[in-house]
This record gives C-alpha cells, sequence and structure tokens, in this order.
C-alpha cells in the first residue's frame, strides 16, 4: 500500500464547487501504473458493476442485436434468420419521406423552445422553494406540485381541454364579457406555447426533487461564509446554492441535449386533430404513423438506430461543450 | 445553530429589525415586503395550478353520471355525490389481488435496482479506473438505443419467463439514468474524506459502506422513488408477459375499467347493472385517476425527509 | 424530464399507441363493428371456392317477432319459454385448452369463476382464457404470433387487429380447417353450420378456411344517431344540405348541434371503402372519386358553420358519448352497436332517454348507396398441429358456443347459471346479480358467436327500431370490390393512405383547402399509388374472369 500512501501527498489542486476533482491521485510523475496493478486497485469496483453490466447485457443488449432487422425485409412469420438482406432500403425510407424532414424541424423547434422555457423552471421552482423559511409552507407545496406527473396525458389534455378550450372555462368567461371564439386548443400557431405550458404543469413539480436532493447537500455554513464576505441574496444563490447543483444541471443539460430528438409522443398524438400534422409531427410520430402502425418492424427499427446514433453524437458533443467550460461533463478524458 | 453567535452581529438591531420568523437563519437578514409578496404570489399561483385540476378530477370521481351529464364533462360545483365508482373499482376481489402483486414487484424491484445502481455507481465514480470509460459507455448506451418489442419478447420467452413475475423486474431493473445521478453525487463527494479512510487501510467496499451510503440519504432515496414509481405505474410489460389474469399487477387492472360497460352485440355478457346506482364512464376514469395517486401520497413524506435530513456537514466539499 | 430516460421506455411507448389510437377510433363504432375505414381486411391472392365455404344450414330455434329480411338481423322481444335444449350431454372430451381473447372491460377472475367451471361442464372441454387488454391487443398479437411456442391452442384475432401480412404467415401458424368444415363436412357441426356464408368467407385466407366468425350485427357498420327524445317531431334531413341545416338549427346557447361526422358523411356520400370500378372497368381510388372530394368539401362547411363541439373539432374523440349522452351535442356518428350500448347505460338514470338511427338518405337525396361492411368483425383461429382430435374437439366445443338465441346453451353462455348470476325477473328477462357483474364479461364470444339475435329485452323499443332499420337498408345494400376477401398489400404500400388521414383532418378544419387534395392524389399517384391499382386490379381482372 506504499504507493498509495505517497499518492496521497501529491493530491489534486484546490477544489472549487462544482468541479468533481479526481477521487484517485494520480500517480507520480514519470510512472504508469501496469494492468495487474491497476486490476489490484480497481478490482473491488469493476465487482461492483458487475450486476448491473451483466443484466443490462441480458436484457438490453442482447434484445438490441435484434435490430439489425433494420437491414432486412422483416416479417414476424419468416423470422430474422430467413428475412432478406435489403441493405440501407430501411434507412432510405426513412429519410425519403418529405415529411421525415419536417418532423426532423418540429422536433427540434420544440426542443429549443423548451430548453428554455421548460427546463430552468424545476430549477427555479427548487431554488423558490428552497428559500422559503417556513417549514410547512415549505413541505407542502412540495407535497401536492408532483402530483400532476402522475395524471396520464389524457388527462392531462382533457383537464387543458376543459378550461382553455372552445368549450372551456375561459371561453365562457370570455364569451361572456364580449370575446368570443376563444380556443386555445385549436391554434397551430401557439402550439409549442401549449404544449410547453402542458409539460411544465405536469412533470415541473416532479423534476424539482433532484435539485432538491441536491440543494440538501449544502453546508449551511457556507451561507453564512458567503454572507460574512458581503454577499447579499443573490450573491448566496450565485456562490453557493447555483454552484451546488451544478453538477446535476451540467448532467441533466447534457443528457437532455442528447435526447434532443424525443419531445414528447401521446401528448402530440392526443393533439393531433386539433392543431393539424403539420403542427404536431415530431420523430416519434411520424415513425408511428409511417412504420409502426402497419406492423413495418423494420422501419421503425432503421428509424430507432438513425435517432440513437444522432443522440449518442448529441451527448458526446454536449460534453465536449461542457469540457470547454470547465466543467466535467459527464466523463472527462483525463 | 452554534454559530450564530458568530454572524448574529451583522444583523440588523432587534427595534428595526422585521418582523422575520424563528425559521428563517440569521444569515439571511430581514425579509423584504417585496421578497415575500414575490414569493407568496408565486407559490400560491402554483398551488393552485396543481390543485383546481386535482379538485375536479376528485369531485368528478365522486359525481353521479347525472351530475357529470349536466355539467358536460368534469365537474367544478358539486352536484349529487357517490362513492359507486370507488366501490365498483374496490369490491371486486381481483382488485386486492393486484394490489399484492403490484407491492411484490415493487418493493423486490426497487431493492434490486437500487442495490445494484449503487454498487454500479460507486464502481464507476473513479474516472482513472481500470476500463472506467468503456464501461460508462455501456450504460450510456443503453439509453440511446433500445430493443423492439418483438426481440425483447423473444428474449424474455427464451429464457423461460413468460408469466413469472420476474419478467416485470429484470428486463427494467437498472436505468442508466439513475445510475448516473447517482454517479454525479457520488463523485461530488469530498475526496479527503475517502482518502483518509484509505490511508487508514479500508478497501473500497468499506468506504462504500461506511462512508459514502451514510452521506448520500438524499440521493438514494431519490432513485429509489424514481425505480419505486416506475415499477408501480407499468403496465405494458405485464400485459405483454403475463397471460395468467391471476398475476396481473394493480395498474393493468385498473385500465381494465376505463373501457367499462362496453357490450357486445348478441352478448349479455358483461353488463353493469345500472339499476343499482353504479356509475359509468367518466367518474370510473377519474376514480382510477385518483387511486394511482394514494400509493404515492403515502411514500412520498417518507421520501420527502430524507432531502431535509441533510448530511454529514463537512463532509460535502466546499 | 424523464425519470427513466431509457429507449427501452419510449419504444414500448410508442408501440403501447397502436392499439390506443385503434381503439379511439372504435369508441363509437361499438365494439363488434368493425371500422370501415379500412383498417379491417388485409388480404390474399385467391377468393375461396364457395364448395371449400361451410354449407349454410339455418336454424330457427325461435320465432322472431322482427323477423330478418334477406340477412338482416332478427328482433326478439321475449325470451323463448321453454328454451331448447342443443345438447342432450356435454359433446366435449373433456381436454382442457387455451385462448387468448381481447376485453374492454373489467377482467373477470380466471379461476374460481362459477360462470366458466359452469360452461366448461356442460361443453365437456375446459377453456382456459388468457385475457388480454382491448386497446393494446394489437402490440400483444404482434408479439405472440412472433414466437410460436407461445402461442396458446386458440386465438382471437378482431379484424382491426389483424397484423400486416397476415396472410403470408398464417398457414404456418394456424389450422386449415377446409377439410374440417368444407361443403358438407359443416354439417357435422349443426351450429357453426347456422352461421351465414359471409361471415366465413370474411374469415377466410389463400383459398382456405382458417378463421372462425363471431357475425356481425347488421349490413351496414355506422351512421347518424340523434336524440330523439330531446327532438320529438323533429323533421329529419333526407339529403346533406338539410342535414346541414338540421345540425345548424339545433346549436342554441350550451349545446350544439354534431360531433365530429367525418366517417359518416362518407357513407351518406357512397364514398367507397378502398376502390370503386370505373366504367372501363378500371379501378379508381377512394381518394381519386368525386364522391370523397364532395364528402371532404361537406365536411368542412359543417365545421365552418360553427354547429360542431369545439371538444370534437379538437380531437377528443373519447369524450364523444359523454357530450352525445349528457344533451351537449344532438347527433352524432357511430357504430350501430352503440344504439343498445347509450340506452342501457342511461335509461338507469333517465328513463325518458332515447336515441334513435336516422332513416338513410344519400347526399343527394336520391337512391342511397350503401357499401356493405364485413360479415364478420371478428374471427378465431386455432394453432396449427398434427392432433386432429384436438381441432375435432376444439370444432366441437366451438359448435356448443355457437349456440342460437333460444336454447339453454345461449342463455347459459350468455347470463350464466340461474340463481347464481341471474334471477328471472318480468317476462323472463334475466336480472343479473353482482356475482355476474365481476364473473361474466365477454369471452367466448371473442372465439365464436350465434347469428346475432337483437334480443335486448329489456329495451323493446330498441329492438323494434334496430331491426326495422336494417330491413329497410337491406334494398340499398351493393358489395364493393373485394367484398370479403382478404388480400395482403405489399407492406411498402401499407402507409400510402396515411397522408389522407391527417389532409381530411386539415381540410374539415379549414387549415388545408380542397386544392391540397389533388396534390396529395398526385403524390400518392408517384409514390406507390399506382402500382398499387395494378396489384389490385390484376385481382380483380382475374376474378372476373373467373365469373
Amino acid at each position: 500500500m506504499t504507493a498509495t500512501a505517497t499518492q496521497t501527498l501529491t493530491t489534486s489542486g484546490p477544489d472549487t464547487p462544482g468541479r468533481k476533482s479526481a477521487a484517485t491521485p494520480k500517480p507520480a510523475p514519470g510512472r504508469k501504473l501496469s494492468l495487474r496493478h491497476r486490476l489490484r486497485r480497481d478490482g473491488a469496483l469493476l465487482l461492483m458493476v458487475l450486476p448491473a453490466v451483466a443484466l443490462l447485457i441480458v436484457f438490453a443488449y442482447v434484445p438490441m442485436l435484434g435490430n439489425v432487422i433494420a437491414w432486412l425485409d422483416y416479417s414476424p412469420y419468416v423470422g430474422i434468420i430467413d428475412s432478406v438482406w435489403i441493405g440501407w432500403d430501411n434507412f432510405a425510407r426513412v429519410f425519403q419521406n418529405a415529411t421525415f424532414w419536417h418532423a426532423v424541424a418540429n422536433t427540434l423547434t420544440i426542443t429549443a423552445f423548451q430548453l428554455v422555457f421548460y427546463f430552468p423552471i424545476p430549477i427555479i421552482l427548487a431554488l423558490l422553494l428552497n428559500s422559503v423559511s417556513t417549514p410547512w409552507v415549505r413541505s407542502t407545496i412540495q407535497s401536492i406540485v408532483y402530483l400532476p406527473h402522475f395524471f396520464s396525458w389524457v388527462l392531462v389534455v382533457t383537464i387543458f381541454q376543459q378550461i382553455f378550450g372552445g368549450a372551456g372555462l375561459l371561453h365562457r368567461v370570455l364569451a361572456n364579457a364580449g370575446f368570443d371564439g376563444f380556443d386555445l386548443m385549436t391554434n397551430p400557431d401557439t402550439f409549442l406555447v401549449l404544449i410547453t405550458s402542458q409539460a411544465v404543469w405536469k412533470d415541473a413539480g416532479w423534476g424539482i426533487i433532484i435539485f432538491l436532493a441536491a440543494l440538501g447537500t449544502v453546508n449551511p455554513e457556507q451561507y453564512e461564509a458567503a454572507t460574512m464576505d458581503g454577499a447579499g441574496k443573490w450573491g448566496r444563490i450565485w456562490h453557493v446554492t447555483l454552484p451546488a447543483i451544478r453538477p446535476t444541471i451540467i448532467l441533466l443539460l447534457i443528457l437532455r441535449l442528447g435526447d434532443a430528438l424525443t419531445v414528447g409522443f401521446e401528448q402530440l398524438i392526443l393533439q393531433r386533430d386539433a392543431v393539424g400534422a403539420d403542427a404536431a409531427e415530431v420523430l416519434d410520430t411520424y415513425v408511428y404513423y409511417q412504420g409502426v402502425i402497419n406492423g413495418d418492424w423494420a422501419f421503425a427499427a432503421a428509424a430507432g438506430l438513425v435517432k440513437g446514433v444522432v443522440s449518442l453524437l448529441l451527448v458526446l458533443g454536449a460534453n465536449k461543450l461542457a469540457h470547454l467550460f470547465g466543467e466535467d461533463g459527464v466523463y472527462r478524458k483525463s | 445553530m452554534s454559530t450564530r453567535t458568530h454572524t448574529e452581529s451583522l444583523t440588523v438591531p432587534r427595534r428595526t429589525r422585521r418582523r422575520s420568523s424563528p425559521n428563517r437563519p440569521a444569515w439571511e437578514g430581514p425579509p423584504t415586503v417585496l421578497g415575500q409578496t414575490g414569493k407568496s404570489v408565486a407559490l400560491i399561483l402554483v398551488a393552485l395550478a396543481v390543485l383546481f385540476p386535482l379538485y375536479t378530477v376528485v369531485l368528478t370521481s365522486v359525481s353521479s353520471n347525472a351530475t357529470v351529464n349536466a355539467a358536460g364533462g368534469m365537474v367544478v360545483v358539486p352536484g349529487e355525490i357517490t362513492f359507486s365508482a370507488y366501490r365498483q373499482i374496490l369490491s371486486g376481489g381481483i382488485v386486492t389481488r393486484s394490489v399484492v402483486v403490484s407491492v411484490i414487484i415493487t418493493a423486490v424491484g426497487t431493492i434490486l435496482s437500487t442495490v445494484v445502481s449503487i454498487l454500479a455507481a460507486y464502481g464507476l465514480s473513479r474516472p482513472n479506473s481500470l476500463f472506467h470509460r468503456t464501461i460508462l459507455f455501456v450504460f450510456l448506451i443503453t439509453m440511446f438505443f433500445g430493443a423492439g418489442m418483438i426481440p425483447m419478447y423473444l428474449l424474455v420467452s427464451g429464457l423461460g419467463l413468460i408469466d413469472s413475475l420476474w419478467a416485470l423486474i429484470l428486463p427494467g431493473a437498472v436505468s442508466a439514468f439513475n445510475v448516473l445521478i447517482l454517479r454525479s453525487f457520488f463523485m461530488g463527494i469530498n475526496p479527503s474524506i475517502t482518502e483518509a479512510a484509505r490511508i487508514d487501510g479500508a478497501g473500497d467496499w468499506r468506504i462504500l459502506w461506511k462512508i459514502v451510503l451514510p452521506m448520500s440519504g438524499a440521493v438514494i432515496a431519490v432513485v429509489a422513488l424514481f425505480y419505486g414509481v416506475g415499477y408501480f405505474n407499468s403496465f405494458f410489460n405485464a400485459m405483454l408477459y403475463i397471460n395468467d389474469n391471476a398475476k396481473w399487477p394493480l395498474q393493468l387492472v385498473l385500465r381494465s375499467y376505463v373501457l367499462q360497460g362496453v357490450t357486445l352485440p348478441g352478448s349479455g355478457a358483461g353488463q353493469v347493472n345500472v339499476e343499482t346506482g353504479a356509475v359509468t364512464g367518466l367518474p370510473v376514469k377519474m376514480a382510477i385517476m385518483v387511486l394511482a395517486l394514494v400509493p404515492i401520497l403515502l411514500v412520498y413524506p417518507f421520501v420527502q425527509r430524507h432531502f431535509t435530513k441533510g448530511v454529514i456537514f463537512g463532509a460535502i466539499k466546499g | 424530464m424523464s425519470t427513466l430516460g431509457t429507449r427501452r421506455a419510449m419504444a414500448r411507448r410508442t408501440t403501447a399507441m397502436i392499439g390506443a389510437v385503434g381503439a379511439a377510433a372504435l369508441v363509437l363504432s361499438g365494439c363488434g363493428s368493425p371500422d370501415e375505414q379500412g383498417t379491417s381486411v388485409a388480404s390474399s391472392d385467391g377468393a375461396i371456392e364457395e364448395t371449400s365455404l361451410p354449407a349454410y344450414v339455418p336454424i330457427d330455434a325461435v320465432e322472431p317477432d322482427f323477423p330478418g329480411v334477406d340477412g338482416s338481423p332478427s328482433g326478439y322481444l321475449e325470451l323463448p319459454d321453454p328454451l331448447v335444449k342443443g345438447f342432450d350431454s356435454p359433446p366435449g372430451s373433456g381436454g382442457e385448452y387455451t385462448a387468448m381473447t381481447p376485453l374492454w372491460g373489467t377482467i373477470p377472475p380466471t379461476s374460481g369463476n362459477q360462470y366458466l367451471d359452469a360452461v366448461s361442464e356442460a361443453m365437456g372441454t375446459t377453456i382456459d382464457f388468457q385475457i388480454s387488454d382491448g386497446n393494446t391487443y394489437g402490440d400483444k398479437l404482434a408479439a405472440v404470433l412472433a414466437s410460436p411456442k407461445d402461442m396458446p391452442d386458440w386465438i382471437s384475432i378482431p379484424s382491426w387487429n389483424v397484423p400486416p401480412r397476415f396472410g403470408t404467415g398464417v398457414d404456418k401458424l394456424f389450422e386449415d380447417l377446409t377439410p374440417y368444415l368444407g361443403g358438407d363436412a359443416a354439417k357435422d357441426y349443426p351450429y357453426l353450420a347456422n352461421i351465414p356464408t359471409d361471415a366465413w368467407r370474411a374469415c377466410s385466407w389463400n383459398g382456405k378456411l382458417y378463421g372462425i366468425p363471431q357475425p356481425a350485427e347488421g349490413n351496414l357498420g355506422n351512421w347518424f344517431f340523434y336524440r330523439d327524445d330531446l327532438l320529438p317531431d323533429a323533421e329529419l334531413p333526407t339529403d346533406a344540405d338539410e342535414m346541414l341545416e338540421f345540425v345548424e338549427q339545433n346549436t342554441a346557447d350550451g349545446h350544439y348541434g354534431t360531433d365530429d361526422l367525418w366517417n359518416i358523411a362518407q357513407i351518406m356520400f357512397a364514398v367507397p371503402d378502398k376502390w370503386a370500378v370505373g366504367d372501363d372497368g378500371k379501378l379508381v381510388s377512394k381518394f381519386e372519386t368525386p364522391e370523397y372530394r364532395a364528402a371532404l368539401e361537406w365536411t368542412a362547411t359543417l365545421f365552418a358553420s360553427g354547429a360542431v363541439h369545439p371538444d370534437a373539432i379538437a380531437g377528443d374523440t373519447s369524450g364523444a358519448q359523454q357530450r352525445f349522452e349528457s344533451g351537449q351535442v344532438l347527433v352524432t356518428g357511430g357504430g350501430v352497436g352503440y344504439y343498445h350500448e347509450a340506452l342501457t347505460r342511461m335509461r338507469a338514470t333517465d328513463p325518458d332517454f332515447s336515441i334513435k338511427l336516422m332513416p338513410v338518405f344519400a347526399a343527394d337525396g336520391g337512391t342511397p348507396v350503401l357499401y356493405k361492411t364485413p360479415a364478420a368483425g371478428i374471427c378465431s383461429y386455432l394453432k396449427k398441429t398434427d392432433d386432429e382430435a384436438q381441432v375435432k374437439e376444439l370444432l366441437t366445443a366451438a359448435n356448443f358456443m355457437a349456440a342460437p338465441f333460444g336454447t339453454e346453451e345461449y342463455q347459459l353462455l350468455n347470463y350464466g347459471v340461474e340463481g347464481v348470476h341471474y334471477t328471472p325477473g318480468e317476462g323472463g328477462v334475466p336480472q343479473p346479480t353482482e356475482l355476474a357483474q365481476t364473473e361474466i364479461q365477454p369471452t367466448y364470444i371473442f372465439l365464436v358467436g350465434a347469428p346475432i339475435a337483437i334480443a335486448k329485452t329489456t329495451l323493446p323499443d330498441y329492438v323494434e327500431n334496430y331491426t326495422t332499420w336494417m330491413a329497410q337498408n337491406v334494398e340499398y345494400l351493393t358489395e364493393p370490390p373485394f367484398f370479403g376477401q382478404n388480400i395482403t398489400e405489399p407492406s411498402q404500400y401499407a402507409s400510402l393512405g396515411q397522408p389522407f388521414e391527417d389532409l381530411a383532418s386539415d381540410i374539415a378544419r379549414g387549415r388545408k383547402t380542397i386544392d391540397d387534395l389533388d396534390k396529395a392524389i398526385e403524390t400518392w399517384k408517384s409514390s406507390g399509388g399506382e402500382e398499387l391499382r395494378a396489384f389490385y386490379q390484376e385481382i380483380y381482372d382475374g376474378a372476373e374472369q373467373g365469373d
């Protein structure tokens, strides 16, 4: 264990908040650890990841091989082995349809919009709740604000319909005041705002949970220290609170960017007729109506693979971007 | 608040200090009118936005069909109240049995998933460790590439898990997202503590058990909550893999109540005897929604406690 | 934010929607009336020979009060007394078999269920049901059929859940029943021979008998309903323009004239299901027909008139029944099966509640042209096996299940055991007990059904109105091309019709115009429509020559 003893003397640099420092010190200069040595050092870690990896291999990777049907003229009755190889034909079919690019455009627009108007909401809400000093207020709000997460999308759309629809509450109130024809639910131009509001209402309250957990790790002494250094309310948030949840925010942001091509499915199918396919078509609904609904499994597999590759690239890209900003991101090369 | 005396001198002298609650930490300074009202308004709006629709859902679930028809949908103004929807759903033995099934799956699944995820997350918390990036990618890739429904079915069938409750636990047991969350928190722990333990001769298992876990109550609670909710609310897997209706979990059984009373042409089967004041349609759907909230309402307060419990101070870096 | 965040969750949700969307479209169709919009018949290459079809030997156990005309259903006002005994002793050989069926309703217990036990005993064969959620039945089917070793012995496949390219796989998976039931062989199973031939035809594939049918409720699947209790003595429309006036007149404060009528508009304008035959013998696609165009224009006018409920405009099909039954809309379009459903549901709380089917009319006020809907909406299939005894026993069981109205077996299958599941009420009408509501759900009916008997004895006005309406329409019925044929289309053309679905929705709501229809037709032609036409033309010409 002498190697470890000497290594502790060369612990990494000052710990600024938000920076994930390596838990293992770097080796003494000029010395590269041998494989056997690393095995001895990290053997326990490898053993620990084993159960999860085993489960993933069996239940995630083995069936993933089924995606090979993306290159086949697949019919469930013929089976995977006997289906004919048709190369990239299925992929071509995915791209060739004019609606494909429109769907992608819609998807990216929604992602961008929601990145600005939906992603920060749970953070703000968590900070807001965190700053409430009365415990009963805080826990009451916390106990109800997550509930809509458990409503089905059918119910969420119904509720919005009952309030904002053409025969809904707001319409009646406005009609009595002389403004007729109010119907938020069937307006393709405001659809972006509508679905973001629905998403916020349904999931923002659930999204604060993870930030509350992160905020709980902050030592109150830090707040005092910051106050002593002259920080006001916003200064404290900037120097103490936000840094504490920064790793979580970065992680979620990177993953959300990787997920950029997924913007909801059931929510959009339910409202497709109301605003029209032009406004409501996204990648997942495109794949559904072109492929899945006709039992075209190969088409769906091809589209899924394309989406997966793009998402992976997006995550890697976002991770690199995080490095540029001095963050560790999801992983770091060094 | 042992350090209170240290900072008290910084606060405004007592006579001019505005009313501030005893819960308010001293370093926060007095509350401003703008701040308080701003926060209150925001919180009230948030609360109303959630409570009003919740109110209509609950009210509709206890309304009779006549009241629902009069209201043209969701009920806002109370009319005739009846608990028939709940009685209908809860009276059949099937629902009670399915609750048992769901509880078993959720309990076993959550424990399995949480344990496995904690181990994996800690195993991935040292970026320099052997095969670190490869293993990380093993998890990451599963977040973006999935398997089709038919290959999954063939696998589950091939493993002999059709009609087994394990088919509802194992396929979704590991969520890479949850592992990454745990990993992020583990990596945020001050390394000097783990180093100190290592110098004392502790191995990774010991460090995990004695140091990391006790400090991670909040995030473990969160991840367990995520897994628990996932297991409890899932129904698609059960629909696909479970043929024996006696083994259906709650969510699947509840879904079958939604289209209650739809009959087939020549058949007298499946009739709801509305003579006895039974309800169909919207009140039943809403009752199912309310029942779906009950488990989480029961569980969440316990989980919430872990967020505010805090951790051993000084242990988290900064 | 996704808490699971895995692709797997997405894929599952994606495929879960197949059934959900399909079922949503069915909400007003009523179970048992296949959706006319073309999700039904897939097809084979050869229509079945007359000689391969089971011989039709009709049995009349009871004299109907409203006899059917030329295939329309018969109506009965009372339960016959005494009931005819179909079997002196249980006909089965004591075997136990598994069966998979869908259900849109509360799941009954499958063990310790007195109803199921009683039927098994009377039948002499035990059927272990694997009941699956009706909304996601399509997914379940797709998975089970891909894994033959997990297939049960008997599978129900509704026409709207028929997997694509089923015709190519049916030989491998299911037993060919032609040797057992074709021609005079059917006489061994008298109650199966009692099922109309068109129903058997709808369940045949590749020129052979595979499926056992559940006969449909009538030859016309959907039409306009109206609240005749709220609109007594109303002058009903006799053409499309009068229909518009009718709904506009009935839109006043608080309620609207109608819900979304696009589906029924197509029937009113006699839009063909898929293809029409031009004068030159060439096939014309439904989308190219002037009838389709006219129906679209009419629907657009309807939506623009303000008579359509805003929730319907917003595409909320799940609330359609609610809106109609609560009086928020006075006219709706629905499957004919909805008639008795609504009455049963509403009469208990509102004895004056009444709805009626409007008399059928053509858009131009002339003689209506009604295309027949398939004679069987649900077929069930026997797993392929070498065990001839198994097939015979299952067919014997099917024979039992198909016992017609008026027999003891029919009473047992539909109402259960007297004293346990029902008590005889007025006029012999069974009053279900509490136990019946948990134990008796549609199960056997998904495997095979007797010819439809309209015998809702608690709803005498329904029996009369419905059977009369059906009988009146018989003279207007005509068979569309490819009627009763199950043709398997090449998969690359499967999604050609999808843009028209969205387009219809857009045009109706004023987001697009009729000119966009022309563009869509051009796109359809160039992206495979012509090839599809040629494909069907070949089949059509072949059939024509064969006559």
